[in-house]
């Protein structure tokens, strides 16, 4: 209580300044008399200074926030809209639930006691002037989306008197929420409690007006940037991870204890507590990035793989910083979830959560991956926060390929693993080395979804079943051709400038595409066109190798009377004919290249946009092989094999190898089934 | 009789009988080859004059094999990279103790094995009671005698190992399993009570095998006709000799423990090219060898310490093979003398 009753000191000291053109904010002031607000590298229009209390008991929190919003746009908001996450759990006829039923992957059937729900409990303009007032009983609920009345993911609260441009408003809520058993990202299992999107946030106002989308199962959120001032009570004794970092904890005469933490120029906060962790600090050090603390909440399970987390934080604070642009908070909080909590591979400003097993050989794609892509999203959402409801491509693809990269620079090799007997034991297959374009870039799962939806449809919008096709695997692609296509340093560039340039900002697709053309120097509009833009797929092929020894026959300039027709050797031997065909819809120029049998090759480039295309050259040596886009630029070809040709095919010698490795694999099963006889 | 002494007369058994290991192993292949080249039709097809089937031949290639799967249904979704070396052997139990279901082809050519190799069964467990050669006329003989007794008893073993599966299986690993771990957030407790958990269905699993396989003996060795009687008699039989029988079939068990260790500890991987991909195919099919001899060994040592634990110790019931005489001589068995020329 101590936190709400300084805040509330606060803002009786702020007075009238309920709604005035000077932003106030609350949480800050609240936090004055420790620490001098740093310099802002953010906006900060949307502040919140949280009490909050855990009760493990009755898996409920009971919480109070005050809001200091300031409208950051040029038009007046008559009304406020805020997220209530937790409602998604709140029964089956939720936007977030029916969408997760089209996925595939439906839900277990929740038991009565796994739903969770969220309950504005008042709402009300702090300050004395004529704003101020209880707007409680104004609360209703809206589903902008889809209409869904059942809904109540989004809160609208009609406003008295509108918020002009500039003008900040001090709105208090208090809520208490039942915490679910994680159907996705957050909940509570057994005394693992991990909370993110557990308090009432406010959209982001635009221009335009409220961008504060239902919650939906594919799609993840979107915020203002702003401080967070928050005090959590918890059993004593429980170990509490947060966004930003502890400043002070008290004990509480009632058994709990009070864990204050703070952060700023984030745009949201999400915390974990349990009894259960253990706890493990190691650093980032680095000769031209800031440091960064890092802190490690592990499993029991899991303690001896507490260096491999932190090498893997360490690799992105290193490669990201370096590649695009320094982590500028100084700590992160890894958590290490507890098994099946469904809340693996999360991302929040300075905590995130990564993903292992227990049983775990060297060389495994996880936890690395996951950590490194986790800690990645501090600068591909952290830091420039992109609206994850209607781009998500813009922090998961970005992410996704710059995960892949870093774990080629660093993790290499890593190999297939497969997990036997119930998903717990683990096997290596060491003759499948993980390859970046496959797994790390995602080009099998890309070939699945591949049509599902144009990638510049709003995000929600993405049919659910497809949607991570699109989000993650198309942008990693196309992010890796144009890395092909411009080569590294210029992308290098293009990310480094256009992070520079939108850190603690949102940017919207076109901001990335007018960064890549300006600093690449290239209009690339015509690319963006055909993976962005558009759902085709690329599927360029050889469609037939000729090199034969020519002949001239027939008659040449004037034929005399009577003349017989000549045949005689052309001073050329072979003639070499390649067709190319352009199987997909999307188009892309791409090098045809013609090998022959002394090693010498010739090379056309077409710029793909025919159905086929045929390519002629006379040698004196026979062709060897024909292949199209032969250094594999295009990664989003899904039908790579059909992109060469040779004159001298060992498809029989492969299958027959194949085959007779299957076989064993089929006697054996025929064996392991001769249990029952 | 103890269950070692069983155990190392059933080996003396089966190491006397070559011909009915290379012929089991022969079975398995030819019922198996048939599919194998569908596949590799399959294989051949999709890598058509492709330049990816130069380093799937010479080694793997991974994009091709994923891009193969990507457009491949029925047999070609079997032909997965983790069934390469020891990920077959993995992948097979672990399915089967998972309840894994595999592909329609796959189903029906098991289920063809297995009707096949229940006619032999008649066949080899005679001749692994008999301890002598019975050539292929008293062979084949004894598969046709036991055949319809044996499919009988298969029908009961289908139902019983139906409700293991079907009901007790996800008894324990749905329900019981679900509830004990539900609110587990340590992965080694959940994993202690899937070991667990495959113990007690081990067990039943175990119980149910060695009724059947005391019924299959009985059936064979003293030529019983009734399959329910053969049954219920084989599970008094392993209720009289419960810690023998029990002791027998982990002296087997053990032994597929070693040949699957060594196999696990020999088998370098996928096939590469040249030599070593003989050599690995080679040593696989060594190890598909290896598990019919083992297959062998449990019938005969079973048999044996069945035969072990009679009155009469070695006594094997008929059939002595009495063929039918040709259909001329029969002619002129048959014929009248009255009514002779």
């Amino acid at each position: 209580m101590f936190g709400r009753f300084a805040a509330l000191v606060a803002l009786v000291m702020v007075g009238d300044a309920a709604l005035s053109g000077t932003p106030q904010t609350p949480a800050a002031q609240t936090a004055a008399n420790q620490q001098a607000a740093s310099v802002p590298r953010s906006p900060r229009n949307a502040n919140y200074a949280i009490t909050a209390r855990l009760d493990p008991g009755s898996r409920t929190i009971t919480g109070d926030e005050i809001l200091t919003w300031r409208n950051t746009t040029n038009t007046a908001a008559s009304t406020l809209r805020f997220h209530l996450y937790y409602n998604a759990w709140r029964n089956s006829d939720s936007t977030w639930l029916r969408g997760r039923a089209l996925t595939g992957r439906p839900a277990n059937e929740p038991r009565r006691s796994d739903w969770g729900w969220i309950d504005v409990t008042t709402i009300r303009i702090i300050g004395t002037g004529t704003a101020a007032g209880d707007l409680t009983k104004r609360m209703r609920f809206i589903a902008p989306d889809d209409g869904n009345e059942a809904d109540r993911t989004v809160m609208e609260v009609p406003l008295d008197r509108a918020v002009g441009p500039g003008e900040t408003l001090n709105v208090q809520i208090a809520w208490s929420s039942r915490v679910p058993r994680p159907f996705a990202r957050t909940g509570a299992i057994s005394n693992y409690y991990f909370l993110g999107q557990w308090f009432p946030k406010i959209g982001v106002l635009e221009n335009s007006g409220w961008n504060c989308h239902q919650f939906h199962a594919t799609t993840e959120f979107f915020a203002d940037f702003g401080t967070y001032d928050v005090r959590l009570t918890v059993p004593r004794g429980w170990i509490v991870g947060a966004t930003g970092t502890e400043r002070d904890r008290r004990d509480e005469a009632d058994g709990t204890t009070t864990h204050h933490y703070y952060e700023e120029d984030v745009h949201d906060f999400a915390w974990t507590a349990s009894p259960d962790f253990v706890e493990r600090r190691a650093r980032f050090e680095h000769s031209t990035l800031p440091p960064v603390e890092m802190r490690l909440l592990l499993q029991k399970d899991h303690v001896g793989q507490a260096d491999r987390h932190f090498e893997a934080a360490r690799a992105a604070l290193k490669y990201y910083g370096e590649w695009f642009g320094p982590y500028p908070y100084g700590h992160l909080t890894i958590v290490d979830p507890a098994w099946q909590s469904n809340t693996d591979g999360m991302e929040y400003p300075t905590l995130i959560t990564a993903g292992t097993s227990w049983l775990l050989p060297n060389h495994t794609e996880d936890p690395e991956d996951v950590t490194v892509h986790e800690a990645g999203h501090q600068f591909w959402y952290g830091i420039v926060a992109t609206n994850e409801f209607e781009d998500a491509w813009m922090d998961e693809g970005i992410n996704t390929y710059a995960t892949a990269r870093v774990m080629e620079e660093r993790f290499t090799p890593t190999y297939m693993a497969r997990r036997y007997f119930g998903g717990f034991v683990p096997w290596l297959f060491r003759d499948f080395p993980r390859i970046r374009e496959l797994d790390g870039d995602r080009l099998t799962s890309y070939r699945t979804g591949a049509k599902g939806d144009v990638q510049s449809t709003a995000s929600w919008r993405y049919w659910p079943a497809s949607a991570g096709s699109i989000t993650y695997d198309k942008t990693a692609l196309w992010m890796h051709t144009l890395e092909r296509m411009l080569g590294w340093e210029t992308l290098q560039r293009i990310l480094s400038t256009y992070f520079t340039r939108f850190a603690f900002k949102h940017p919207k697709p076109k901001d990335f595409f007018d960064v890549a053309s300006e600093v690449s120097g290239r209009d690339l509009t015509w690319f963006f066109d055909e993976v962005y833009r558009s759902s085709d797929v690329f599927d360029y092929g050889v469609d037939m190798l000729q090199s034969e020894r020519q002949t001239f026959e027939g008659f040449g300039d004037k034929p005399a009377a009577g003349e017989a027709p000549r045949t005689e050797l052309r001073p050329t031997q072979y003639r070499t004919t390649v067709v190319v065909r352009r199987h997909g819809e999307g188009i892309f120029p791409v090098d045809v290249r013609a090998v022959f049998e002394n090693k010498e090759e010739q090379r056309w480039h077409w710029d793909g946009k025919d159905r086929w295309k045929m390519f002629v050259v006379d040698k004196s040596v026979r062709a060897a092989y024909a292949q199209v886009d032969p250094e594999h630029v295009l990664l989003l070809d899904v039908r790579f094999s059909n992109n060469s040709m040779t004159l001298a095919p060992k498809a029989g010698r492969a299958a027959r190898k194949w085959s007779l490795a299957w076989l064993i694999w089929l006697q054996d099963y025929l064996l392991t089934s001769g249990f029952f006889v | 009789m103890s269950p070692r002494a069983a155990f190392r007369e059933g080996l003396h058994r089966v190491n006397g009988a070559p011909a009915l290991l290379a012929g089991t192993f022969a079975v398995t292949l030819v019922v198996s080859l048939p599919l194998a080249y569908a596949l590799q039709g399959m294989i051949a097809a999709h890598l058509g004059s492709s330049l990816a089937a130069d380093t799937a031949a010479s080694g793997t290639n991974l994009e091709w094999w994923r891009e193969f799967l990507s457009q491949a249904n029925g047999l070609g979704t079997t032909f997965v990279p983790t069934m390469t070396g020891f990920g077959a052997v993995l992948d097979n139990l672990s399915g089967f103790l998972d309840l894994s279901r595999p592909a329609a082809t796959i189903i029906g050519v098991t289920v063809a094995w297995m009707v096949l190799w229940s006619f032999l069964t008649g066949g080899i467990i005679d001749r692994l009671a008999r301890a002598k050669r019975t050539r292929s006329q008293g062979f084949f003989a004894a598969c046709g005698l036991h055949v319809w007794r044996l499919l009988r008893l298969g029908v009961a073993a289908l139902i019983a190992y139906g409700i293991l599966f079907r009901y007790v299986h996800g008894w324990i690993f749905d329900d019981a399993y679900g509830a004990l771990t539900r609110d587990v957030t340590l992965e080694s407790t959940a994993f202690a009570i899937r070991v667990a958990g495959y113990a007690i269905f081990g067990m039943l699993l175990i119980l149910c095998n060695v009724i059947f396989d005391y019924a299959r003996i009985r059936i064979i060795v003293e030529d019983r006709r009734s399959a329910i009687g053969a049954l219920l008699a084989g599970g008094r039989f392993v209720g009289r000799h419960p810690a023998q029988v029990l002791g027998l079939y982990a002296l087997n068990a053990l032994a597929f423990l070693l040949l699957v260790i060594l196999y696990a500890g020999l088998v370098p991987g996928a096939p590469r090219s040249g030599l070593s991909m003989w050599l690995t195919l080679g040593l696989g099919e060594l190890y598909i060898f290896g598990r019919h001899y083992l297959k062998l060994l449990f019938y005969a040592s079973q048999t044996v310490f069945f035969q072990g634990a009679l009155a009469h110790a070695a006594y094997t019931a008929a059939p002595v093979p009495v063929w039918p005489d040709s259909p001329a001589a029969e002619m002129i068995g048959n014929a009248d003398p009255a009514g002779q020329p």
